[in-house]
């Protein structure tokens, strides 16, 4: 049971920072349980702004008071303004609805939301004042688990979590959480409670598995040796199976203060098999699994009432691919008329049918569309399996600027497999050409307000993809072809932006690495490193300091190029998808052959459906689309 | 921007606990979303981007409560003030909680300009020995310090309670060309008196909290 409440120490410093609202606790839906016997607290790794909206977190904490006698609670990492106050008055971190120390929680979860999260991960954990290796903690620490995108390639984590979960957690915490709560209710030791948590399925205990050198991974076929009999050696991922059928009201806490995704998200569809080979949230999602309309319009209507929102978002990775999404949305306009509240899908496929699913939340109001063709020719489009063409592309800017849009963001990357120059040019000239159709949609007096600009990230290989062997580009090369881009770029109302190279390559070396890359985290962060997300804060002398002393060289784990039969440092994890079908993805782009989405026709052999036991789950035929 | 169609409820509300760390903003969001909770029947904005027809009384810092604070809500159709009163009770935090609701005519003073005059109640940290209210202050506006003279803005001096000494009231007034902020004053009023040895040198505020607001002639918000 919580016993401390630290309300009493903090107060008198949020006087003395920004945005006290972040920090006080008691907003509209929170959930209170003081005499849990079982206490769970629920972390997300940056500030509150950034993660309170998160579904993680927001599914997670709902599922654990689910449970009878045990609490959920929120921590979010504070600004640094706070932390230094914290630091200086020897505050630990503190959770938000009983504002008690994280120490005194019986378990901690720590989500992973991006690879540049983990510095801060540390930065919590020794905040709360909790040992930051597992080997390091006592039977009084609370247990230390992670679970999130990342978790695909636990390893350079491996040493700061007890226990992983790999997949959608609903199911699988609450299990983990019973289990730790029924063994410590007996008296279990920390490492009986570890050995079980193995057990439970999907679930990943770095400290039983030894990590072994890169030649005996080669000959062996996995990086982690089981050290303790019984572990699996392979941990396949969790999908919740009654996600298509579960109440898609998910209840919402309403924050006070400005957040990101700052509304009603209503996730209507989990999934996508369109299957670019970069993506890594199309592998770890499948199958794809629907919910009916009338379970979503249900939900909505319910969470705007329940929450006082005046926006809501229908997300997912793919909304406008719902089978349903036209009379989702139809459905919602009619009943929200006239109230001031906003519809809002966050991703548009990229077609006129994407643009009139935007037109019909958009009303009057239509600010700017965003594309992601990704990249600049068909030839490189092919390869990265965006099964988009420079028709579809054109035909949706027609729609969005004849139908009065005036502003749109394309979104590409640079460095992905195979780019070459050219390819480069081909984005210049694709935005060149969506410009000159935008204006012959738009009035010769209004030609002027026409604004579009090119976004550009670099390719990060994650693992779990069928990119997963290729390297990133150097940073310097990144700034080569950004320049390139540039002078590529002819019309001066094409702006082009790009996303820093140098935090992209500690992105690329978490992504890829293994074990080894721990130390370098933990020596960074040692160094000063934390926020490293935050570009204004990153710090890319304390990785590169830590680097030389460790004697690691990051550009072998961001560059190197492997062939398919390399074994990779978390072949023992997988998203379900099988390393066979990622080697032929691999094998086809080469190639320049597509491959088709199994939601609009058929199977193609990835694997998930038989390895997780779930199907696609669909609520109706989505091939009628195809066909517009 | 009257509109004789629509029905113009004021409701008063508290700000305090916690809360009385919201900002404006967050404040103004926070009772539109109890609004909205509350299903009332609010009116919306034409245009582009249509809002909920709400106006707030004067603002207050961060860090400041208030007993008596309001918005004026406009309302499509007739709903009897306690029906109004009971669904924004169920819609509201503890912390915002809704004091009373009761319609307005559409020729009273728009809600922030109806009460300039607002009297505070500050809650110190000692009592002092002797409290010193400074003749002028400095503030900082978009980067340009200005000097301010108390004399136009305390309409009631800074009076001590006779039973709890380290309580004390005061009553400014905001001037169309610019206020002086509660907060800012009291902070002043603790220098001054600190350098002159009044009071020692960590005495601070507890809680500052708005208790009433009034017109120029005179007439309290209910
Ligand atoms: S196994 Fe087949 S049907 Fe299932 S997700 Fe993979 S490709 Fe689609």
């Amino acid at each position: 049971m919580l016993k401390t409440d630290l309300w009493p120490q903090l107060e008198p410093l949020l006087a003395r920072i920004e945005r006290p609202a972040r920090y006080l606790n008691r907003e509209w839906g929170c959930v209170y349980k003081e005499d849990a016997d079982f206490s769970f607290c629920m972390v997300y790794p940056d500030t509150y702004e950034l993660g309170q909206a998160n579904q993680a977190i927001r599914i997670l904490v709902n599922r654990v008071n689910a449970v009878p006698g045990m609490v959920a609670e929120r921590a979010f990492l504070p600004a640094v303004d706070l932390i230094s106050l914290m630091r200086e008055e020897g505050l630990p971190l503190f959770s938000i609805e009983s504002c008690a120390p994280l120490s005194e929680f019986d378990a901690i979860g720590i989500t992973l939301p991006h690879e540049l999260a983990a510095t801060n991960v540390l930065e919590v954990l020794d905040l709360a004042g909790i040992p930051l290796r597992t080997v390091d903690r006592g039977e009084d620490c609370p247990i230390i688990l992670a679970g999130g995108p990342c978790a695909f390639n636990p390893e350079p984590y491996a040493p700061f979590f007890d226990a992983v979960t790999i997949g959608e957690g609903e199911e699988a915490l609450p299990e983990a959480l019973e289990l730790i709560a029924r063994m410590r209710a007996e008296g279990a030791l920390r490492k009986d409670i570890l050995r079980a948590l193995a057990d439970v399925s999907g679930t990943y205990v770095p400290s039983l598995y030894r990590w072994r050198t890169e030649e005996e991974a080669q000959a062996a076929g996995s990086w982690a040796e089981p050290v303790v009999e019984g572990v699996p050696e392979l941990v396949v991922k969790r999908v919740f199976e009654g996600f298509a059928e579960s109440n898609a009201w998910e209840p919402s806490i309403v924050p006070y203060t400005e957040v990101v995704h700052d509304r009603l998200n209503v996730e209507i569809l989990r999934g996508c098999a369109r299957g670019c080979r970069f993506c890594q949230a199309g592998m770890m999602y499948r199958p794809v699994r629907e919910r009916s309309a009338e379970n979503v319009v249900n939900a909505v209507l319910r969470g705007l009432s329940e929450t006082g929102y005046d926006e809501t978002s229908l997300t997912s990775l793919s909304s406008t691919d719902h089978s349903q999404i036209s009379q989702i949305l139809t459905n919602l306009n009619s009943a929200c008329a006239g109230k001031g509240i906003r519809v809002s899908i966050p991703s548009q496929r990229l077609d006129s049918f994407g643009v009139e699913m935007a037109g019909l939340v958009a009303g009057q109001k239509k600010g700017g569309l965003t594309f992601a063709p990704e990249a600049g020719t068909q030839r490189l489009r092919d390869v990265i399996n965006k099964n988009v063409t420079e028709d579809d592309l054109f035909s949706a800017i027609d729609a969005a600027f004849s139908a009065g849009w005036r502003r749109c963001k394309l979104y590409f990357m640079i460095g992905l497999p195979t780019e070459t120059d050219d390819d480069i040019k081909g984005i210049a000239s694709l935005a060149q050409r969506a410009y000159e159709r935008a204006k012959a949609n738009v009035p010769d007096d209004q030609r002027g307000s026409i604004q579009m600009s090119i976004s550009c990230s670099v390719f990060v290989p994650k693992s779990q993809t069928p990119f997963q062997w290729d390297g990133q580009i150097s940073p310097e090369e990144t700034m080569r072809r950004v320049r390139l881009l540039r002078n590529s770029v002819k019309y001066r109302a094409i702006s082009v932006n790009y996303h820093d190279p140098k935090t992209s390559f500690v992105e690329a070396v978490m992504s890829r690495g293994g074990r080894e890359v721990a130390d370098w985290v933990e020596s960074a962060w040692r160094r000063g490193a934390r926020f490293d997300a935050w570009t204004e804060l990153f710090n890319q002398q304390a990785w590169l300091d830590a680097a030389e002393e460790l004697g690691l060289v990051p550009e072998k784990v961001a560059q190197a190029v492997y062939d398919t039969s390399y074994v990779l440092p978390w072949s023992h994890i997988s998203a379900g998808v099988s390393t066979r079908y990622l080697a032929l993805e691999r094998r086809r782009a080469g190639e320049g052959v597509i491959t088709g989405d199994c939601t609009f026709g058929k199977c193609t052999g990835c694997g998930v459906c038989q390895a997780v036991g779930v199907d696609n789950q669909l609520m109706e035929s989505r091939a009628k689309e195809e066909v517009r | 921007m009257a509109d004789p169609r629509l029905f113009r409820l004021r409701v008063v509300f508290v700000k305090q606990g916690r809360l009385a760390m919201l900002s404006h903003l967050e404040l103004c969001r926070a009772l539109e979303r109890a609004v909205r909770r509350a299903g009332l029947p609010y009116a919306v904005s034409q245009g582009f981007s249509p809002h909920m027809r709400i106006a707030f009384g004067a603002a207050l810092p961060v860090g400041v409560g208030g007993t008596h604070e309001f918005f004026d809500l406009f309302l499509e159709n007739y709903v009897a003030p306690d029906k109004c009163f009971d669904a924004l009770k169920a819609a509201s935090a503890p912390d915002l909680m809704v004091q009373s609701c009761s319609y307005v005519g559409h020729s009273a003073p728009a809600a922030s300009v109806a009460f300039p005059v607002c009297t505070y109640r500050v809650e110190l940290s000692a009592v002092p020995s002797c409290f010193v209210t400074p003749e002028e202050v400095t503030v900082t506006r978009k980067k340009k310090e200005k000097i301010l003279s108390v004399a136009e803005f305390l309409v009631e001096p800074v009076r001590f309670d006779e039973e709890t000494p380290s309580v004390a009231f005061f009553a400014l007034e905001a001037k169309p060309e610019g206020s002086l902020r509660p907060d800012v004053f009291i902070k002043s009023c603790i220098e001054a008196t600190v350098a002159s040895e009044g009071a020692p040198a960590d005495l601070h505020v507890l809680t500052l909290t708005r208790i009433g607001q009034r017109s120029l002639s005179g007439e309290e918000l209910a």
